[in-house]
């Protein structure tokens, strides 16, 4: 899948692993944030010469971490990207959501398109089939040139095949691929998802796993489309491409299968996303604050499993309990649907859309806090003190941490929840 | 033209896997853009004093997936600051290893190298050779040759020479 979308968007019949390529992006995606869009935007005039950008309907920017803005210079910051979308013809997309999520949203994510970000979370679009790479500062390339030069990488199938177990989710079967295969084990390759578990997996916990790809080292990740992709698609692709998918005999650099019909629930503990353990070694430990949002969680499916927690209960006294889905699209939807309803009556304190729960730039812990969090990365001082630490876990497990105000198995809650 | 090579003293070994390197100025730092008070903090929650220690041309030696997580630039500007002119690692996580090769800063990836050097030891890096040489004992490890890109990056400078050459060739390339 890999080649052949990158040899469509090199302009050639076919490309091999190690080929050095010059590939067009179809998309070039970005979020403002301090020492990368404002310095791609004056490197590209001050250093290339380059006024305006090569075709800027492949562009787009999204206005998602610093919202709302605290500060004068943060919202300097974006009147620089707003300033500079008006005058490049390029769509500055604000207070939507998280870009990665609205990227899908507003059909950026086409099944066997080519985008690039500097920001590897992008990989999520590989939930469509859609190969997105976060270059980082090597972005500045696409801003300069038509092309980006990049090697075509080795892919590595993973095959997950079992059935999932209640109370496990796309979270979990995440960390627990790191566990099982090593957090530097996809270094430098392309991973194509496949398998039982995938094909009758959700779009959002597609979208959840390959979000993370960056911690199993991967350049990216991406699913083969199906009925579910092409339905999602529909009427949202921005691009009329032929969907690409694997050759029967394509050549993988290795295949590894993963059963995960005996998986639990996870936690990832501090201070690395490397160090996923079973959430029953780790209940009880005392916690603070809860976070259930971001790139990688804070989707429907994440906001019903909390509030299927949650209803009829209450957040413990004194734990600080955020909610963020992760787009407004989203949001209107659990509004729709009764779970913000759910959560607010629990005690729950619900955000609208925002990147800035994940890195601590508001919910900030203090010295000796602790946190459970559905966020992207439990490195210490990410969300606050550095002597503070982050649990990461799935939704529900936030939820019912909440409750108990400690890490919380929300299985028994779930099931009390279905009887009822 | 060939990549010199890089001679100094083994200023830290961090024998962890999969370290981030925001730690070494504290995540708490990283929006901080003067590279004087990012220096001054390197490794400061470590070792105190670390900032003296260095002399230019120093390296760092770093363990397996070496830059896990989400590497900012502001450590690693810190350590260029102080003189560090490069780092050799078991292996390096591809975003960290992507950034800094973009910063045009050496990174090489030598399996083994944990083993075979200790801080303040005097180490060689021979691109030409493919190897890094143990000064003291005259042993040596094979290291993992750069892709063609990656090499002239860190030829060039960095990512903005090496694009400026890159992209001037092509306007300049008979059609």
């Amino acid at each position: 899948m890999t080649e052949k979308i990158l040899a469509r968007a090199s302009g050639r019949d076919f490309v091999r692993p190690g080929d050095d390529i010059e590939a067009r992006p179809d998309f070039v995606i970005s979020y403002d944030f301090p020492g990368y869009t404002d310095v791609f935007f004056r490197e590209a005039r001050e250093e290339f010469g380059v006024d305006k950008v090569d075709r800027p309907e492949r562009f787009v920017l999204f206005i998602d971490h610093m919202v709302p803005a605290a500060a004068p210079k943060e919202e300097e910051l974006h009147r620089i990207t707003r300033d500079w979308g008006a005058k490049q013809g390029v769509p500055v997309h604000e207070r939507k959501g998280i870009g990665h999520q609205v990227s899908a949203e507003l059909g950026y994510a086409v099944p066997g398109a080519f985008v690039v970000h500097f920001d590897g979370h992008v990989s999520q679009l590989g939930a469509f089939g859609t190969y997105a790479f976060g270059a980082r500062k090597g972005v500045l390339e696409a801003y300069v040139s038509p092309t980006l030069a990049m090697t075509v990488p080795p892919t590595v199938k993973i095959v997950v095949t079992g059935t999932l177990q209640p109370g496990v989710m796309a979270r979990d079967v995440f960390h627990h691929l790191v566990r099982v295969m090593g957090p530097s084990s996809c270094a430098f390759k392309a991973v194509e998802l496949a398998g039982p578990v995938i094909e009758a997996m959700s779009i959002e916990g597609r979208q959840t796993i390959c979000g993370q790809a960056m911690f199993l080292g991967a350049n990216t990740m991406l699913i083969a489309p199906d009925q579910r992709t092409l339905d999602y698609v529909r009427g949202r692709a921005k691009l009329d491409l032929v969907p690409v998918h694997p050759d029967a005999d394509a050549v993988y650099e290795r295949v590894v299968t993963v059963d995960v019909s005996d998986l639990q629930p996870i936690v990832v503990v501090p201070p690395s996303p490397a160090n996923t353990r079973d959430l029953t070694e780790h209940l009880g430990v005392e916690v603070h604050t809860g976070y259930l949002g971001s790139c990688a969680s804070g989707r429907l499916e994440d906001l019903r499993a909390a509030a299927a927690v949650l209803r009829g209960r209450q957040v413990k006294p004194g734990f600080q309990l955020h909610v963020v889905p992760t787009s407004q699209a989203i949001m209107a939807q659990a509004a729709r649907e009764g779970l913000i309803e759910t959560l607010v009556e629990a005690g729950a304190f619900v955000s609208s859309p925002t990147c800035d729960y994940c890195y601590g730039r508001i919910a900030t812990m203090a010295d000796g806090q602790r946190a459970v969090s559905t966020g992207t990365l439990n490195t210490p001082g990410r969300m606050g003190s550095v002597d503070s630490e982050i649990y990461i876990c799935n939704a529900a497990v936030v939820a019912a941490s909440a409750i108990e105000g400690r890490i919380a198995d929300p299985r028994p809650y779930l099931a009390s929840a279905e009887v009822a | 033209m060939g990549l010199p090579n890089l001679r100094g003293r083994v200023a830290w070994v961090f024998d962890e896997d999969d370290y981030d390197i925001d730690l070494i100025i504290g995540v708490r730092n990283i929006k901080i853009t003067d590279v004087k008070e990012l220096a001054a903090l390197a490794m400061s929650d470590r070792e105190p004093g670390f900032a003296a220690t260095v002399q230019r041309g120093d390296l760092l030696v770093g363990g397996r997936n070496f830059g896990y997580g989400h590497p900012h630039y502001p450590a690693m500007r810190a350590m260029r600051h102080l003189g560090i002119a490069g780092v050799v690692a078991e292996s390096f996580s591809p975003g960290f290893f992507r950034g800094e090769i973009s910063m045009g800063f050496p990174l090489v990836t030598c399996p083994g190298i944990l083993a075979a050097v200790q801080r303040g030891d005097t180490i060689e890096v021979d691109w030409a050779a493919g190897c890094v040489r143990h000064l003291g004992r005259g042993s040596s490890l094979p290291i993992l040759p750069l892709a063609a890109a990656e090499r002239q990056t860190l030829e060039a400078g960095g990512l903005i020479p090496y694009l400026k050459q890159r992209l001037g060739r092509r306007e300049g390339a008979p059609s």
